[in-house]
């Protein structure tokens, strides 16, 4: 009984392994192991066997009957997977929900928000049209002074209300300081992001209506080496730990000692393009301690607090982390630059 | 400012490459720009900043590179020979206008073209060689920061020098031989007959140097900076001379400049001294004393430099430094103006012991936790961006600043729009009163690569008139597809935003505003909240979608954002109901020009247990409701939905003559 067990595997084995369809696999199912079924009958054999030899071949029976149906299994997959009302091409590209892009002024924005909150910063938000005083009065820029020609504003028709330039397009964010200052009283830790506009001709790397993000903190104890490690902090979390950061000496009249940063360009890798004026560093964040005569025109004692502020030119922020090489992008609607992003 | 390094060493010696110079130089606040190359020489371009006028000088610049360097310039005192005769000059100083004036005359000279060593100085400067006199008036202002003017002696009428204001409107010829009308506050020079010079700015033709010229006249002042730069940007004129004086000439230094270029007219032009130096002041010009506290140093800078480090670095200034317990005194010499308190000095320090060898800390006091003036909260407006995007649509950011012609292609008149008054171009003239015209043009410029186009952005409006304006965050936002996908959107973004009682309202015929003139009347809504406008949707006129070169007009959705953020309300939980709602479709005729709209209002009005109405389908005039009825207390009997029925219909057929479909 043993060898009629082995050789009707191995003829089941047989047969089954060259069926390929699933009704013939049925059929052969029922001739062995259906109710008259070839196995069954012969199974139905054991209760003659010798005593002796039952447990043996009853276990050898069990086996057998497994890897026959077993064998049934893996012909079924087996059918399945080669039939070809079952055949699904997965490599078929999907189908894309239609989603929008956020602009990467956006992104780099909200990001940038996200790391000053995380240093206890709070942000604040003030007229693009903004009077002489804010702009330059309060700062330190005495009226007709040459320090001035840096930043020439673009300034409003007022038909003879104000004199002439007394209200203009606000030409930096720092426009806000003052203001802010003079309501709240120390210690502050705030950014403003903002529109700024100036009278310049526009290049890949200037333009006449671009974004800043000024900040600042004022408190008693704020030194230069807190400005020069916010500085670092921020710019590496926003643009990548790997960038080259060096500051150097420089003078703005609401700042002293004034700071600014300069970054390795990366549009260009440090080798030198129109974007960095071939110096292969750019000017990323001009900075300073802030000077008494700003914390006096707030009203602000500058013998007990003192504090730091800087700007981040957000536009060229933006421009440095996505490696863009104009400025002008940002402002351009193709959407073939936007869906990039 | 440009200097050539061979100059800069007449005065220090220089170890340093030329790179590691540069960059040396930069760090300690002289921005080296580039370094160019020219011939054999190697020449710096410096970018100076306002506060530093000496630096508008190769010693100056050789000062800072002997900072770095640590090390001592070489400028030698000069003395000159006694003059061999007195010729007669009569000065009438305003002390108001030169608060210093210095003259001196030499004669006999010979006019000749300059040695070449000074041709090729100037050259390298970018100046184009005169004379030898006005070359060397040229070379030792570029030499010492300190203008000079050469006349010619003779043609000083009377021999008098007249120092007064213009009137304004007076005549000038300057020495290239341009007319100017001069402006009212000008500085200028009179003889007894004539104006000759036009103080700091530019010299007048009829006492310029001529080849002829036999006996010059060097003048140096001490002009007021203020003066000279109104007078400079009256004329839009400007010159070396005038960008050194509206920043501050050095006062002290004026005698030396004058000898200095008497020394080389002796020894180039074979002249001779013909008067003693004329040196007219009301005070003297002399350094002054400033203090610094190491405790103040230390506490600004976050940093303990050795006190060593500190007094090096101040002599190495030129400030002789002299430390008493915790103060140090230093003395400012006359060309260093720009030191005036004690943060002056606190920034001398920090930047010539070199920014970059500082630690990086972060400040440690507490955090201000009180909420600021003009504080802002960037929550709705990112809300309103991932909405959008998550919609389909795309940010885009455009400038404020539009054109005249843009307005004119909305059909806005541009009296009511704020004008800058010296607008970089005229497509930049105007701040947009309206999102809309950037955003046409958005879509116009990506018709030729895409069919559909849905655009946003977040911005803002600028109205009134100066100086009462109004700036406003606005959002428009757009699309090439059909009223209703923007509708739709504008609908559940207002409902994610929790703004309840929303309307859009028809816009009536009279009640078109003109700052919606680019607006279809016939297909445009206000939006309300709580009865309170917050913008509107419609659709672009042929017209203004034509003048954009748009065939098929965009529907375009403009929104106040400020409104936004005043309606919007966090989100309230409310439990799912424990009850069934009832369900049921009213398939309804509906007469023609009947606003579904205001139906739907209707019907959610007639009871509170109506928990939502929608319109489910419609085909011509048959428009089918699905009404959901639900009692959040208790299960709803078919009984009482039939009486809310029966009203509805009562009420819509006396109303609008709606009727049910049989």
């Amino acid at each position: 009984m043993e060898q009629e067990l082995i050789e009707l595997k191995k003829r089941a084995l047989d047969k089954i392994s060259k069926i390929a369809d699933n009704k013939s696999l049925k059929e052969l199912f029922l001739d062995l192991l259906g109710k008259n079924g070839e196995f069954t009958l012969l199974i139905k054999k054991l209760k003659n066997l010798p005593k002796d030899q039952k447990p043996k071949i009853g276990q050898l029976t069990n086996k057998v009957k497994q890897e026959i149906e077993q064998a049934f299994i893996d012909q079924e997959n087996k059918i399945d997977s080669s039939s070809s009302d079952q055949w699904f091409d997965v490599t078929t590209p999907g189908i894309p929900p239609v989603v929008g892009h956020l602009h990467p002024q956006t992104q780099v924005l909200v990001d940038l928000i996200e790391i000053f909150k995380e240093l206890g910063y709070q942000v604040a938000d003030g007229p693009e049209i903004e009077t002489d005083w804010y702009n330059f009065g309060s700062l330190n820029f005495p009226k007709d002074h040459p320090a001035r020609d840096t930043q020439q504003s673009l300034h409003l028709e007022t038909h003879g209300k104000t004199s002439p330039g007394e209200i203009i397009m606000r030409t930096q964010t720092s426009a806000m300081q003052v203001r802010i200052m003079e309501k709240t009283s120390p210690p502050l830790r705030i950014i403003v992001p903002g529109k700024t506009y100036r009278y310049e001709q526009v290049d890949a790397s200037h333009g006449f209506e671009f974004w800043q993000l000024e900040g600042f903190a004022i408190d008693r104890n704020i030194t230069l080496t807190d400005l020069f490690g916010t500085i670092n902090y921020v710019l590496k979390k926003i643009i990548g730990e790997n960038i080259n950061i060096r500051f150097a000496c420089t003078n703005f009249p609401f700042v002293e000692p004034g700071v600014d940063t300069y970054m390795q360009c990366l549009a260009c890798s440090g080798r030198g393009c129109s974007f960095c004026k071939k110096s292969g560093w750019s000017e990323i964040m001009p900075a300073g301690m802030i000077h008494p005569n700003v914390l006096t025109a707030a009203r602000i004692d500058p013998v007990k607090w003192q504090g730091f502020a800087f700007c981040i030119g957000l536009s060229r922020a933006v421009t440095m982390r996505f490696g863009m090489d104009d400025l002008r992008l940002l402002v351009n609607p193709d959407l073939r630059i936007l869906s990039q992003f | 400012m440009l200097a050539p390094l061979s100059w800069l060493k007449d005065f220090v010696k220089i170890t340093l490459p030329t790179d590691d110079l540069a960059w040396r130089l930069t760090e300690s606040g002289l921005g080296v720009e580039s370094i160019k190359k020219m011939g054999g020489e190697e020449i710096l371009e410096l970018e100076i900043t306002p506060n530093r006028p000496d630096l508008l000088s190769i010693v100056g610049i050789a000062r800072e590179i002997a900072t770095i360097e640590n090390r001592k310039i070489n400028l030698k005192s000069i003395i000159l020979p006694k003059p061999v005769n007195h010729l007669p000059l009569k000065v009438v100083n305003d002390f108001t206008l030169f608060a210093r004036y210095t003259a001196l005359i030499i004669d006999n000279i010979k006019i000749k073209p300059s040695p070449k060593w000074l041709h090729d100085r100037l050259i390298q400067l970018g100046l184009r060689p005169i004379n030898n006199i006005v070359d060397i008036t040229n070379y030792v202002m570029f030499e010492l920061g300190i203008p000079l003017h050469a006349f010619d002696y003779e043609e000083i009428k009377g021999h008098e020098i007249n120092v007064l204001k213009a009137k304004g409107g007076e005549s000038f010829t300057s020495v290239d031989e341009l007319r100017y009308k001069l402006p009212a506050g000008a500085i200028i020079i009179k003889d007894s007959q004539r104006i000759i010079d036009l103080c700091g700015i530019k010299g007048g033709q009829n006492s310029g140097i001529k080849n002829s010229t036999k006996t010059v006249m060097i003048q140096v002042t001490a002009d007021d900076p203020l003066l000279i730069r109104r007078a400079s940007q009256a004329l839009s004129l400007r010159s070396d001379a005038s960008t050194i004086f509206e920043r501050g000439v050095d006062k002290g230094g004026l005698t030396y400049s004058l000898k200095r270029a008497a020394q080389l007219i002796i020894e180039h032009a074979e002249g001779q001294l013909a008067s003693d130096i004329i040196d007219l002041s009301k005070h003297q010009f002399i350094p002054w004393k400033l203090t610094l506290s190491l405790v103040k140093l230390e506490k600004v800078l976050g940093i303990r430099i050795p006190l060593k480090t500190v007094l090096s670095i101040l002599t190495s200034l030129s400030l002789n430094p002299i430390c008493k317990g915790n103060l140090i005194t230093v003395t400012i010499p006359t060309y260093r103006e720009d030191l005036k308190k004690e943060e002056d000095l606190i920034e001398e320090v920090a930047r010539v012991y070199g920014y970059n060898k500082f630690p990086l800390t972060l400040p440690s006091g507490q955090i201000p936790v009180k909420k600021v003036a003009y504080a802002k909260d960037f929550r709705e407006e990112n809300k309103v961006r991932q909405f959008l995007v998550a919609a389909g649509y795309n940010e885009i950011y455009t400038y404020s600043l539009v054109s005249k012609n843009l307005l004119i292609k909305l059909n806005l008149p541009d009296s009511d729009v704020i004008r800058i008054a010296n607008p970089v171009s005229i497509e930049y003239e105007y701040l947009r009163p309206t999102l809309v015209g950037n955003i046409l043009q958005a879509i116009k410029q990506n018709l030729p690569y895409f069919t559909d186009i849905d655009l946003f952005e977040l911005g803002r409006l600028y109205k009134g008139i100066p100086p009462n304006t109004k700036e406003g965050l606005s959002l428009v936002i757009a699309t090439t597809k059909q009223f209703e996908k923007l509708k739709g959107t504008v609908e559940e973004l207002l409902n994610r935003l929790h703004i309840n009682h929303i309307r859009f309202s028809p816009l009536k015929e009279s009640a078109m505003p003109k700052e919606l003139a680019f607006l279809l009347l016939t297909k445009t809504a206000n939006i309300l909240a709580r009865d309170k406008e917050i913008g509107f949707i419609g659709e672009i006129n042929r017209t203004v979608a034509s003048n954009f070169g748009l065939e098929n007009p965009p529907i375009i959705c403009q929104i106040d954002f400020e409104s936004i953020q005043y309606f919007c309300r966090e989100t309230q939980f409310v439990p799912i109901p424990s009850f069934p709602a009832l369900i049921e479709d009213l398939a309804l005729i509906i007469p023609p020009k009947t606003y579904v709209g205001q139906i739907i209002e209707e019907i959610k009005n007639i009871s509170p247990l109506i928990q939502n109405v929608a319109l489910f389908d419609y085909y011509g005039n048959t428009k089918t409701f699905r009404l959901t009825y639900q009692n959040t207390t208790r299960t709803l009997s078919t009984q009482e939905v039939k009486v809310i029925r029966e009203k509805i219909l009562y009420i819509l057929k006396s109303k609008f003559r709606v009727t049910l479909k049989q």
